[in-house]
């Protein structure tokens, strides 16, 4: 017992150093005030966390969170039925499958981003092959707009969906589905009643993953989206450097680390509650 | 089995991509000069002279705007013997107290500067900085969409140009140029003004495409957007890139920029810093750097070895009469909140 503790020993010192002790410098810092040169004073103040509440701020605030939520249900659809496909695939199929989803992001980050500012453009290869094939007379303006920075989320994240869901469907006993079809079950109320709660831990995992990381996001909104469009991370990027603002910037972080929490955690315990109705109920 | 080791190696794949960034490279014991700049702002191959020279190292990064730069200097240790602050920049850098005086005994190569350029409102004395280059915030369009002729802000309102307008991503630069277009300073302190201008601006949102400062070069050389405000350096860059592009200073006037040579508070090299800003200063090297970068040389001595394209390049060297039209951004104090504020306001359409 005492050994294995001791192995956690450098995790818990890097968590600590490089996680802990930072966080807490933010939290110290969204308590005190600024002078006009943007340094630090040690006077104890709310300004921060007051200036949240304006409609302004909340308003963003609430953008972020609708266009957090749209990505991840979006992700979801999307990835649930090709996870599902890969799963149930040839080994070759799913190894093939894995490969297609995993290499593009051995990529950089940004440059699979820009990579879409090639094909969206006016000029680029989306709107020359719409206008060579004559669907359309004029290029169609489908860069810096809100469909563009959903695109751009939507196709970042979709790894973080499909793998988890994949492990989970791939993990599922098999037998299973043919004990449900011996049973009478018909497919639809089989993939209902086992494929869907086996599966449950992979969406869990993967709607996490997918809503921690598009609501963190600041500069896809920025290259898809024409900076039209300001994210919360955005607004805390800012206060960081141009505005010089840092309790107002450390203020904003700690409420949205404070609110992507709470919305976990309400998340976990509603899916573990119907987890149960549904064991219950078998 | 067969796929769990593919998924172990795709994995391994992964975390080498990751590490491999954070592997850095060695240093020689060569003294070292650590510049810490804008990208692509001097020509490697004078830096790589001063190498050569004076027998010593230089490594060159370089961050994307001003803000990055002091929030770097501020945390202190970065461990930079020279960066190009902006004009404002300088000043506020003062005023914190993070810049080295320079000793001008060690760069005699500073009478070369032009006298427009001494001597400047946000450094009295050149006590800090040295100019390194300048540059206007004007008007850019394709003259193979725009027709008419653009020598006004007010011409970016045209609803012929709706969602084909482009902005620089920054409120002081932007709502200063609002401010101009109302006859009023860019550095207003002024709430009631600076209301006034944001809300000029917002009427200006149909017509924007997108807000850019780093990349509103390709995007006006990729015709994605038809007029823009930009850079004069940047639209001397645009314009060799895509020669249908020209450039005005509006006649309200505008914002006009520097970035400066400067020692941070600390630097371990100081003296081979300002060994390096009097050799950057010498007319040849100065004129083969500025060739390179595009951007305007402010060393009288220089010009007589600069290439008669360069000269003649009327986006590059600004003329005496557009350079009246300009004016310096100022610190604002408090009032930059009023600015942040009214700019997110702005972009988030509320």
């Amino acid at each position: 017992m005492r050994k294995s503790r001791f192995l956690l020993t450098p995790v818990l010192l890097w968590l600590s150093l490089f996680l802990i002790v930072p966080m807490l410098i933010v939290v110290g810092i969204s308590f005190l005030s600024r002078d006009s040169l943007g340094n630090i004073v040690f006077s104890f103040s709310l300004e921060g966390y007051k200036t949240f509440f304006d409609p302004l701020y909340l308003g963003i605030y609430w953008d972020t969170l609708v266009l957090s939520l749209l990505t991840t249900v979006i992700c979801l659809l999307v990835s649930y039925p090709l996870a599902y496909y890969i799963a149930n695939a040839s080994p070759r199929i799913q190894t093939w499958g894995l490969i297609l989803i995993t290499v593009p992001f051995w990529i950089n980050f940004l440059i699979r981003t820009y990579a879409w500012v090639l094909l969206l453009r006016t000029q680029g290869v989306v709107n020359s092959l719409l206008l060579w094939v004559g669907w359309i007379d004029e290029p169609i303006q489908m860069l810096y707009t809100y469909g563009a920075v959903l695109l751009g989320m939507v196709y970042n994240f979709i790894p973080f969906m499909v793998l988890p869901i994949y492990v989970a469907l791939e993990q599922m006993d098999k037998r299973l589905l043919d004990a449900a079809s011996d049973l009478g079950a018909s497919r639809w109320k089989a993939f209902r009643h086992i494929t869907l709660p086996q599966s449950k831990s992979g969406i869990m995992t993967g709607a996490v993953l997918v809503y921690v990381s598009t609501s963190g996001m600041f500069v896809v909104t920025d290259i898809l989206g024409g900076a039209k469009s300001s994210m919360i991370s955005n607004i805390i990027q800012s206060q960081f450097l141009g505005a010089r603002n840092w309790p107002f910037g450390a203020a904003l972080s700690v409420i949205f680390v404070a609110t992507s929490l709470v919305l976990i955690l309400l998340f976990n315990r509603a899916m573990q509650a119907r987890h149960q109705r549904v064991g219950e109920g078998r | 089995m067969n796929k769990s080791r593919w998924t172990r190696l795709l994995m391994a794949g992964m975390v080498a991509v990751l590490s491999v960034g954070l592997l850095a490279a060695c240093g020689s014991d060569k003294e070292t000069l650590h510049i810490y700049s804008w990208a692509d702002n001097f020509d490697p191959e004078v830096l790589k002279d001063f190498e050569e020279k004076f027998d010593v190292k230089v490594t060159y990064d370089n961050y994307a705007n001003n803000e990055d730069l002091l929030a770097k200097i501020k945390a202190g240790g970065s461990g930079y013997d020279l960066i190009q602050p902006s004009d404002y920049m300088v000043k506020t850098m003062i005023e914190s107290e993070l810049l080295e005086p320079l000793e001008m005994n060690n760069i005699p190569n500073f009478v070369n500067i032009t006298d427009t350029f001494k001597d400047p409102s946000y450094d009295p004395g050149n006590k800090y900085s040295i100019v390194y280059t300048s540059g206007v915030t004007g008007i850019a369009y394709n003259k193979k969409y725009v027709k008419d002729e653009i020598k006004s802000w007010g011409d970016l309102w045209n609803p012929e140009y709706k969602g084909k307008v482009l902005l620089l991503d920054d409120n002081r630069e932007m709502i200063g140029m609002a401010l101009k277009k109302q006859g009023k300073s860019n550095s207003s302190k002024d709430e009631a003004e600076i209301i006034a201008a944001s809300d000029e601006l917002k009427t200006l949102l149909p017509n924007v495409l997108a807000f850019d400062t780093d990349n509103i070069k390709q995007k006006m050389i990729q015709e994605e957007g038809w007029i823009a405000t930009v850079w004069s350096g940047d639209a001397a860059f645009i314009a060799a890139e895509n020669p249908d592009v020209a450039y005005v200073v509006p006649e309200e006037g505008a914002t006009i920029f520097s970035d400066n040579y400067a020692i941070p508070k600390g630097a371990k090299n100081k003296e081979l810093a300002e060994k390096f800003i009097n050799f950057m200063l010498e007319p040849e090297v100065s004129a083969k750097n500025y060739e390179f970068i595009g951007y305007s040389n402010p060393n009288t001595k220089a010009m007589e070895f600069h290439s008669e394209e360069y000269r003649a390049n009327t986006m590059i060297n600004l003329t005496e009469e557009e350079l009246r039209r300009t004016e310096w951004l100022d610190n604002v104090g408090d009032s930059l909140s009023i600015y942040d504020r009214l700019w997110t306001e702005l972009k988030s359409g509320r």
